[in-house]
């Protein structure tokens, strides 16, 4: 028993401890409506963050999928105020999200650039191009129905908890029962032997990245509901927390190491935290602050069991 | 899908397979890089039932070969046919419709993937749902696959986490899922030990005796001896004999690869007497293994360190280096205890040349100058500041004394072969003030020529009053070069033969003394 507890990962440890120190300096943290609370503010970062574990998980990060989702929200939100319907509006929104991923990946696996440098040029177009489309203002009227959406509780349960909820089970599919899941941690662990396989790998590893858009697209569709406008600079930042999700779960960044429960454990640890800090009124920049502590003393947890081995 | 198993009851069995027509022919192969002609008008038979050696020196072509037959590089002339018909093998999942399947030497595995999923990757089985996998089948017919090979491996590890030979054994697996009817192998034992190399002996004849065509590339000659029905010899992209086992010698072979003949055996170079004692291990022992090591090396002498991958050298070399902790036991050097960090102990003048030289050893893009002082700016330079002339002088000094064979001082390391890659290696821990050296497989992937050129180095080390402990899996080499030798088993010293009892019968009757 005392060697299962040795090998659980360092989140556990991290999100019991939070746990504890909340609900014993803020006993409404335990109370159900403040959970639903965390599971709401969490759904966004799920769906971001569960692409971003693909891409790490094939050795890539992808720092522009907060910009591209802000890009997205605002692209939806335009169709919509001038007078869309919802599909095509969320059509549009998907293919800007997986414009950019197929952009993102053709570069990264066909020509050969380095992830960070292809998302750091496609955060600065998604968000110039947000930009350009708002004159920097907010994109407001949207129709009534839309805000409705997301707060509709069918069976008692918040939309945005479903979604999440149902993103993640389709992913979780995708990642440990189809052969694309399996060539996702081909890609990361040993690419050349996943081609010398007979595997068109280059494909596949586009096929992450255009994939991560279709998430992202999603994730905006709840984004914009939640915010009932479109916002140009939104969501600019949270690919951090999604980054720090991934760490924070155990993911490796290379080799192709890692597992999705992890990213779901890595997310809420985050949401607990923010939730945590919120109730005891510190200040948001204190809270980025947190969240990077959070990272390193998971990441140091965890590194006690390699040392040994 | 995969082609059927056709050849596997009609093939000709064993050594002699008689006048069959070959399975894959090979014709007036020519391949050019930039500025290289890696090969010129090879030809080369593939027949079924039949094990063809491939042997050469590093660079001689066998892995461009290699390549153009499972479609990663294609030919500039020369034409292949697969049973009398022209094909082209485009990519590899050409040459896998063809039945080619390749055991790669830089294992082509997926770390963090299972050994079944390893072993299915690209050909996973389907599941009820378009596009999902059938895990449990996998994992299944990867077991009954691995019995069938004698091994009782669990198909859902991760291969991670798996041995060297273990992982070897998911190549063979991988490979024989395919329903290979030729089977292409790298130099497959280069990381085996001597027992699990005689269980893939025994593994790749009976895939023979099936039937299966085998395209085997080495450069170890007792494997050709033992193994080859057909040998096909190359030198510098061109092939200059094939024959049988039983037309050659291994001196014959090494003739024919190397193209003038070499000295059979390294001369051994009159003895100086030994001098003071430079390293004494007494009663070492070490988390990673190591129980009990007893242990001695003199100035001027040349020490042997031989036994099977995996019975604890690299470790006991790391120990002395103070790369890993120890637990228990003394080591002195040169009189005084050793250090614990290898920062210390190179100061100390400990010196460890890995296996790894290009990883561990060498920056590859920085310059001979660079590289060889690397470990000797703190003696050079106490205060901080380079002074450019005197390190010049410093490393044209170190070039001459090693005869390192580069043009300029600025040449980047990697363009260098790897025997002189090895002398700056050397030459950085000389100019660093080092006097014990600790040599960790100097030879490993280093061809017959330059071998020669490092045995000397070793030796003109030893002369000029350095302690040399020599480990080596080669035990050919062992005995060449050193003047006594300790064996190793298990974590433990197993044995000791001085330069009168050296032979390589001994040093394998001690390597496996406990089995």
């Amino acid at each position: 028993m005392a060697g299962r507890l040795a090998a659980a990962p360092g989140v556990l440890f991290v999100m019991f401890l939070l746990v504890v120190l909340f609900a014993v300096l803020r006993p409404v943290f335990l109370s159900l409506p403040n959970l639903i609370d965390i599971g709401l503010q969490s759904a966004i970062l799920l769906i971001i963050a569960i692409p971003q574990t693909m891409i790490i998980l094939s050795e890539g990060i992808d720092i522009s999928s907060g910009a591209v989702l802000s890009l997205c929200g605002v692209v939806l939100a335009m169709v919509l105020v001038a007078g869309g319907p919802v599909h095509l509006a969320f059509l549009a929104a998907l293919a800007t999200a997986v414009g950019f991923g197929a952009f993102n990946g053709a570069l990264i696996c066909l020509v050969g650039m380095p992830a960070f440098v292809v998302t750091l040029g496609s955060l600065g177009m998604a968000e110039g191009i947000a930009e350009i489309l708002t004159d920097g203002n907010v994109v407001v009227g949207l129709p009534n129905g839309f805000e409705a959406f997301y707060s509709a509780k069918p069976l008692g349960v918040p939309v945005p908890i479903l979604i999440a909820a149902l993103v993640y089970l389709v992913a979780h599919v995708i990642l440990y029962h189809t052969r694309f899941g399996t060539y996702v941690f081909a890609i990361g662990g040993n690419r050349e032997a996943l081609m010398l396989s007979g595997v068109p790998a280059r494909w596949y590893h586009i096929g992450i990245y255009a994939l991560g858009g279709g998430f992202i697209a999603i994730a905006s569709l709840l984004l914009t509901a939640r915010m009932n406008s479109g916002h140009p600079t939104v969501a600019i930042g949270m690919e951090f927390d999604a980054i720090a999700a991934v760490a924070l779960g155990g993911t490796s960044f290379e080799r192709g190491q890692g597992w999705l429960l992890g990213t779901l454990l890595g997310v809420l640890a985050i949401g607990i935290l923010r939730n945590g800090l919120d109730l005891l009124m510190v200040p948001s920049s204190l809270q980025g602050v947190s969240v990077g502590i959070l990272v390193i003393v998971t990441m140091l947890i965890d590194r006690r069991g390699a040392r040994v081995s | 899908m995969e082609p059927a198993e056709t050849t596997a009851g009609q093939a000709a069995r064993g050594a002699n397979a008689g006048p069959t027509s070959p399975l894959l022919e090979l014709a007036g192969i020519s391949k050019r890089f930039p500025g290289v002609r890696a090969l010129e008008g090879v030809s080369l038979e593939i027949r079924a039932g039949e094990v063809h050696i491939v042997v050469g020196e590093n660079g001689a072509g066998k892995s461009t070969l290699m390549k153009i037959l499972y479609g990663a590089h294609h030919a500039d002339e020369g034409t292949i046919r697969f049973q009398d018909r022209p094909v082209t093998i485009a990519s590899p999942a050409d040459a896998r419709r063809l039945g080619i399947a390749v055991i790669f030497q830089e294992f082509s595995l997926v770390p963090f993937l299972s050994a079944a999923e390893n072993i299915f990757l690209g050909r996973e089985f389907r599941g009820p749902i378009p596009g999902t996998v059938d895990r449990r089948r996998a994992i299944r017919e990867a077991r009954t696959l691995l019995r069938s090979l004698g091994f009782d491996l669990d198909p859902t590890i991760p291969v991670h986490r798996l041995g060297v030979a273990e992982q070897q054994l998911v190549e063979i697996a991988k490979a024989l899922s395919q329903k290979a009817r030729i089977l292409v192998m790298d130099e497959p034992t280069a990381a085996l030990s001597e027992r699990e190399c005689a269980h893939l002996f025994r593994i790749v004849r009976r895939l023979r005796d099936e039937g299966v065509a085998i395209v085997y590339i080495t450069h170890r000659l007792m494997e050709v001896m033992v193994l080859g029905d057909r040998i096909t010899v190359l030198r510098d992209g061109r092939k200059v004999a094939e024959l049988t086992p039983k037309e050659t010698t291994p001196d014959d072979l090494v003739r024919l690869m190397v193209g003038r003949p070499v000295k059979a055996a390294f001369e051994r170079r009159a003895r100086f007497q030994p001098g003071e004692v430079a390293l004494e291990i007494r009663n070492l022992r070490a988390p990673s293994g190591l129980e009990d090591i007893n242990l001695t090396v003199h100035a001027r002498e040349i020490v042997g360190l031989a036994g099977l991958v995996g019975a604890g050298r690299t470790e006991l070399a790391r120990a002395i280096f103070g790369a890993d902790p120890i637990s228990a036991g003394e080591v002195r050097v040169f009189g005084r205890p050793a250090e614990e960090t290898p920062s210390e102990c190179v100061r100390q003048g400990i010196a460890l040349i890995p296996e790894k030289r290009k990883e561990e050893g060498l920056a590859l893009i920085r310059s001979v100058q660079d590289n060889l002082l690397m470990s000797a700016l703190w003696r050079l330079f106490p205060r901080g500041w380079l002074r450019p002339r005197t390190a010049e002088a410093a490393a044209r000094d170190m070039v001459d004394r090693l005869r390192v064979a580069t043009p300029s001082l600025a040449r980047p390391v990697r363009v260098l072969s790897g025997g002189t890659q090895q002398k700056v290696v050397v030459g950085k821990w000389l100019s660093a003030g080092c006097r014990l050296f600790l040599f960790d497989e100097p030879t490993r992937g280093i061809d017959v020529g330059a071998k020669a050129e490092i045995f000397r180095l070793i030796e003109d080390l030893a002369e000029r009053g350095a302690a040399v402990l020599l480990i080596s899996s080669e035990f050919s080499e062992i005995v060449q070069v050193a003047d006594r030798t300790y064996v190793m088993y298990d974590g433990r010293i197993t044995g000791h033969l001085t330069a009168a009892e050296l032979s390589e019968e001994a040093l394998l009757r001690l390597a496996v003394s406990h089995e």
